[in-house]
């Protein structure tokens, strides 16, 4: 048995996303054959609605809705899993330089789990920034699959998960209803909530997963004429 | 050709729009600066925009906005319908002289209001979105 | 976290004099955006249609700004920005022989990083109306600086 789960993704509480909810949950039961995600993950950018309750939504799809945050430090931008109010009392989410390490570790000191995404991107990827500073302790796992990477990202991710000996995640970060479920990840085992949501990230048992579609070579197409 | 005709019962959270596959000439884009008010180094010349760290001329955002608001109106043809809301994204430039793909999905209906969201994006010859948004459509009451 | 006054938000530019559409401008842009939809370029079928006219494709109203008052008036944080997205309702058509004015103001600040690296994103609403003081459209500009 196993669950799988697109751990990133934005909905329209995120500034730059135009996703409802529902509409990221009537697609994936659409596109249930080429992505077969049994639950998404809401990362909104740099906040956590604690209150947000979407049980109804799950019950009416089927589909497991969970939250946490995507947030933005000095070593880039990284996911927060399991996100308590002890945690958003110790750290502005808002804050768009966060100190890394210390996000990481106080964290998981109070129970949660940080994973940084799209390490292979410039500027707030973790790669850019291990050219420059220390590597980073205590990291569990990356995310080599995202569904927003340009050509070599994804590639310079797997790189850095291999060198390092990471984990690897994958997930969509979508901000558009028809890209949920692009990139997931696939845990061994039975993911209900977010306690083990928590506890599967902390262990071993999970891969990356890439649903996108292979795509056709573009023909050059013919230019409109100008007069 | 006759445009296409649909009303708001025909229309499926899925359907697609596009792709349609086109190449935007460094003259389309200065016929579009010209014709805007934006004849600007960065819109019209290869070496002016090098100037400002940019690769080479880019298409203006507001080109974008309306070759994906054209995707949209093309859709809705001769149906009773219109476009009321469209909203973008500008994530890359889109560079002239290079085939870009725009298309897009209808993504959720709303029965009583008879709107249709779409996702709507442009991508490059690398499937990587240059310009993502989405858009809303009207149709009439019946 | 990036400095502001907090009073410019909300405070509404100076209303521009009202700008002729023609229906030279109105082909043109039809033109350089490979638009043919009949309701755009087609008087006659146009007649038929829901505006009894040729009407500019909808996409012709984020080309309106408040003239070069308009960029003066965008706070600036650092470097020269780019235009990041827009969102517009389109409200009612613009029809050649109408003349369009403009009302903006600052409608959010904030701050993220992205591939690019450190980001200041400033919202300007502006509000269209025709000469009949009937509002065509709103455009939120999204316009991105780098400090």
């Amino acid at each position: 048995m196993t669950t799988v789960l697109d751990l990133h993704s934005h909905s329209e509480a995120s500034e730059d996303s135009r996703a409802p909810l529902e509409a990221y949950l009537n697609w994936l039961r659409l596109r249930r054959t080429e992505r077969p995600v049994d639950g998404i993950v809401l990362t909104e950018h740099r906040q956590f609605n604690k209150d947000a309750d979407y049980r109804a939504l799950e019950d009416k799809f089927g589909t497991l809705v969970l939250k946490a945050s995507e947030v933005e430090t000095d070593y880039g931008h990284m996911l927060v899993f399991g996100v308590t109010d002890e945690m958003t009392r110790r750290f502005d989410f808002a804050d768009v330089h966060l100190p890394a390490q210390e996000v990481i570790d106080e964290i998981a000191r109070m129970g949660g789990v940080v994973i940084p995404c799209h390490p292979g991107r410039p500027n707030v990827g973790l790669f850019e920034h291990y050219s420059k500073k220390s590597p980073l302790q205590n990291i569990a796992a990356v995310e080599v699959y995202n569904g927003g990477s340009r050509k070599g990202e994804d590639e310079r991710s797997q790189q850095l998960a291999e060198r390092f000996g990471y984990r690897e995640i994958g997930g969509s970060d979508s901000h558009l209803v028809s890209l949920i479920g692009l990139c997931a990840t696939r845990f061994e085992g039975d993911v209900r909530n977010i306690e083990d949501l928590v506890a599967a990230l902390k262990g071993d048992s999970y891969q990356a997963v890439d649903f996108r579609p292979r795509r056709r070579p573009v023909q050059r197409a013919v230019a409109v004429e100008v007069k | 050709m006759p445009q296409l005709q649909r009303n708001y019962s025909d229309v499926k959270v899925g359907d697609a729009l596009g792709p349609e596959e086109m190449l935007l000439s460094k003259d389309q884009v200065r016929a579009y600066a010209r014709t805007t008010g934006m004849w600007v180094p960065r819109f019209t010349d290869d070496e002016g925009a090098r100037k400002e760290g940019l690769p080479g001329m880019i298409t203006p955002g507001n080109m974008s906005l309306a070759l994906l608001s054209k995707l949209v109106t093309d859709w809705i043809g001769a149906s009773d319908a219109k476009l009321i809301r469209v909203g973008t994204t500008y994530r890359q430039p889109v560079l002239p002289d290079h085939t870009i793909v725009l298309q897009g999905f209808v993504t959720h209906t709303n029965d009583a209001e008879r709107t249709a969201e779409m996702d709507i994006w442009i991508e490059n010859e690398d499937a990587e979105r240059l310009v993502i948004g989405t858009a809303t459509v009207q149709f009439a009451e019946s | 976290m990036v400095d502001y006054d907090p009073n410019l938000i909300g405070r509404v530019f100076e209303v521009t004099d009202p700008v002729p559409v023609t229906a030279e401008m109105v082909a043109e842009f039809c033109q350089a955006t490979g638009e043919s939809g009949p309701l755009y370029v087609d008087q006659e079928a146009a007649k038929r249609g829901p505006y009894g006219t040729v009407v500019a494709p909808p996409s012709f109203a984020v080309t309106f700004r408040n003239g070069r008052q308009f960029f003066e008036h965008i706070p600036r944080f650092g470097r020269q920005g780019f235009d990041a997205g827009k969102d517009v309702e389109f409200v009612a058509p613009i029809r050649p022989g109408d003349t369009i004015t403009l009302s903006s103001h600052v409608k959010e600040i904030y701050e993220k990083t992205g591939r690019s690296g450190s980001m200041v994103f400033v919202v300007v609403r502006s509000t269209l109306k025709n000469q009949n003081d009937e509002t065509v459209a709103h455009v939120d500009h999204r316009f991105m600086n780098r400090p």
